[in-house]
């Protein structure tokens, strides 16, 4: 078999290809256990901060969407959390948030993942942007620089105003999912 | 807001305000490379973006009907990079038999577009993005477009530079270097165009 | 097989410096810009590239007889590939946190054009043991120019230091630093800095 000929060049390709897949086959279920448990407990965090309330989380679904719905030690239902994303500045934003829906309100928000810039849309994470959103009364938000001064203002993160906005976007997208899939409608 | 105007507004972020060599970081060896003539630089970015345009369209198919639909993410690195490779040959094929001069032209860095990390770093993106398969197409379009424009600006101002008194040791490298981040400086004031 | 001590030595030297992937012979920019934000995922990212440097360079040269010199450059490209999709993996599942900051980064370490062409230049020419020699020296001086690369962006852009707070509250960040065109410019001052070091100056600019 000549070293150059097609038929050598197919099969060296095809053996590198078939060896490579067998062992990541191998890798995959070796470390997917790992991936899974580590996604689980992100978001076990995640909802606990949304719903500090809640000592018991269901998981159930509704319009093919996801719902976590946390009862606390009486067996009341404290909220519900909904883990939504959506574009960002510089990628996709993840979060989890947690609504009252009897209150028609918002818990809180958790930042799961985001590509913004660090120190500027990156602190989307920290308190003082997401204090904006615990408490706030469902409806449609207005972004401003200013500390708020009316109820549906949310106050941007100090020179990141486009993350800020595309967050708080996102948080009013996921409101509106939870109250189609409740049968609210807001 | 219609789909089309959804995808004009796509072509034009990707190009402008998510600019793959300047915002995203994709790109770069080619960035350094070949912008030293605008002629070349052109060349280099015209079957770039043909090869990405292409890239666009066959990972969305790829994931949709095979990655995904028999749960092989694992593959998928190493699935991306054949489609690659294979593109870039067929690419190179066609480019000579039609065009032998610009084929002579482009030499060593037609190949070299299969190690062009923004073509990955595109087909990457399109299972995280959620773009249909003509939303893809596009982004593969507009990313490309953006690195020719990336290119071709840096290629004109190394032609002037040519002539310019630059210091010893900032000579080649360095001083392309720092002409790329005052470019970058400047695309951020797109930041916020469009949100795509 | 006879293993010479001093041209190992010499083999695994010459990627520390002489022929440092970043400051002399400018391959592997992409992850080099995009990654040297903060200290940890300059490290990570050094690490990362070099086991699948040495990794490759190992296989390659070890195969390197059975594959065809027309389909090399796909073949070594799918080495690489599977060896990636290892380390993605390993990260995801053991150091959710340093896969999720290099996130697209670390697929890209397919394309890095510093693997790619040690295979060419090196591993397909050359004996294991001097193929792994190699893949070390590149693969240090690889991870400690993207060290030295993310200290200056993180000191300055941060205040920080392997996300240790340096500079006191004094020290207003320079958030450029942490930017693109932060990066371009230190690397492009570094490198104008490493040719006066060094008296003959990084020219080549192909990636190769």
């Amino acid at each position: 078999m000549e070293k150059n000929s097609t038929k050598a060049m197919i099969i060296t390709l095809a053996t590198i290809g078939i060896i490579s897949a067998i062992l990541l086959t191998f890798v995959y279920q070796w470390t997917i256990p790992y991936i899974e448990a580590n996604q689980e407990e992100t978001r076990r965090i995640a909802i606990n901060e949304v719903l500090p309330t809640a000592e018991e989380i269901n998981q159930i679904e509704r319009e093919s969407q996801i719902f976590y719905e946390g009862y606390d030690s009486s067996g009341n239902r404290v909220g519900v959390a909904y883990q939504h994303s959506g574009g960002g500045y510089n990628g996709p934003i993840e979060l989890m948030i947690g609504v009252d829906l009897e209150a028609e309100e918002i818990i809180q928000i958790s930042i799961l993942n985001h590509q913004e810039t660090p120190g500027l849309g990156a602190r989307i994470t920290e308190e003082e942007y997401k204090s904006n959103f615990a408490g706030k009364p469902f409806g449609d938000y207005v972004v401003v620089k200013t500390p708020p001064s009316k109820t549906m203002e949310v106050q941007a993160v100090a020179g990141a105003t486009i993350s800020s906005s595309n967050t708080t976007r996102i948080v009013e997208e996921a409101v509106s999912m939870i109250n189609n899939a409740y049968g609210g409608g807001s | 807001m219609s789909e089309f105007t959804q995808l004009v507004l796509l072509f034009f972020g990707t190009v402008f305000v998510n600019n793959f060599i300047l915002v995203r970081f994709l790109g770069i060896c080619p960035f350094l490379g070949v912008s030293k003539q605008v002629e070349t630089a052109v060349g280099m970015g015209l079957a770039t973006t043909f090869v990405m345009t292409l890239t666009g369209a066959a990972t969305w198919l790829i994931n949709t009907y095979i990655l995904e639909a028999l749960n092989l993410p694992f593959l998928q690195y190493v699935s991306f990079i054949i489609v690659i490779a294979s593109l870039v040959q067929f690419v190179e094929m066609f480019i000579k038999k039609t065009s032998p001069v610009l084929y002579k032209s482009l030499g060593i860095f037609l190949p070299l577009i299969t190690t062009n990390c923004a073509i990955l770093g595109l087909a990457l993106l399109i299972p995280l993005n959620g773009y249909s398969f003509i939303g893809s197409t596009v982004f593969g379009f507009g990313a490309g477009i953006g690195f020719t424009l990336a290119i071709v600006l840096m290629a004109g101002l190394r032609e002037k530079l040519e002539f310019g008194d630059v210091p010893g040791v900032l000579k080649g490298v360095p001083v392309t270097l720092i002409i790329a981040g005052i470019m970058a400086m400047a695309f951020m004031g797109f930041s916020g165009l469009i949100t795509i | 097989m006879s293993v010479n001590a001093k041209q190992l030595i010499s083999d695994f030297k010459n990627g520390l410096w002489q022929e440092n992937p970043i400051f002399r012979l400018v391959i592997g920019m992409c992850p080099t810009l995009a990654v040297t934000n903060t200290m940890v995922n300059g490290l990570a990212m050094g690490l990362a590239t070099s086991f699948v440097l040495i990794s490759s360079e190992i296989v390659v040269s070890l195969i390197k007889k059975l594959i065809p010199g027309d389909v090399r450059i796909p073949s070594y490209i799918l080495i690489i590939a599977t060896f990636v999709t290892f380390v993605d993996y390993f990260l995801k599942a053991f150091y959710p946190s340093i896969a999720a900051s290099l996130s697209l980064f670390v697929p890209l370490i397919v394309v890095n054009c510093l693997i790619l062409g040690r295979q060419e230049t090196f591993a397909s020419q050359n004996p294991v043991h001097r193929s792994f020699a190699d893949a070390l020296g590149m693969g240090i001086g690889f991870t400690w120019a993207l060290l030295l690369l993310s200290a200056v962006r993180e000191l300055f852009g941060m205040g920080s230091m392997f996300g240790l707070q340096i500079l006191g509250d004094w020290y207003r960040p320079m958030v450029i630093m942490v930017l693109p065109a932060g990066a371009f410019i230190t690397l492009g001052i570094l490198i104008a800095i490493m040719n006066v070091v060094s008296k003959n100056a990084t020219n080549d600019t192909t990636c190769h």
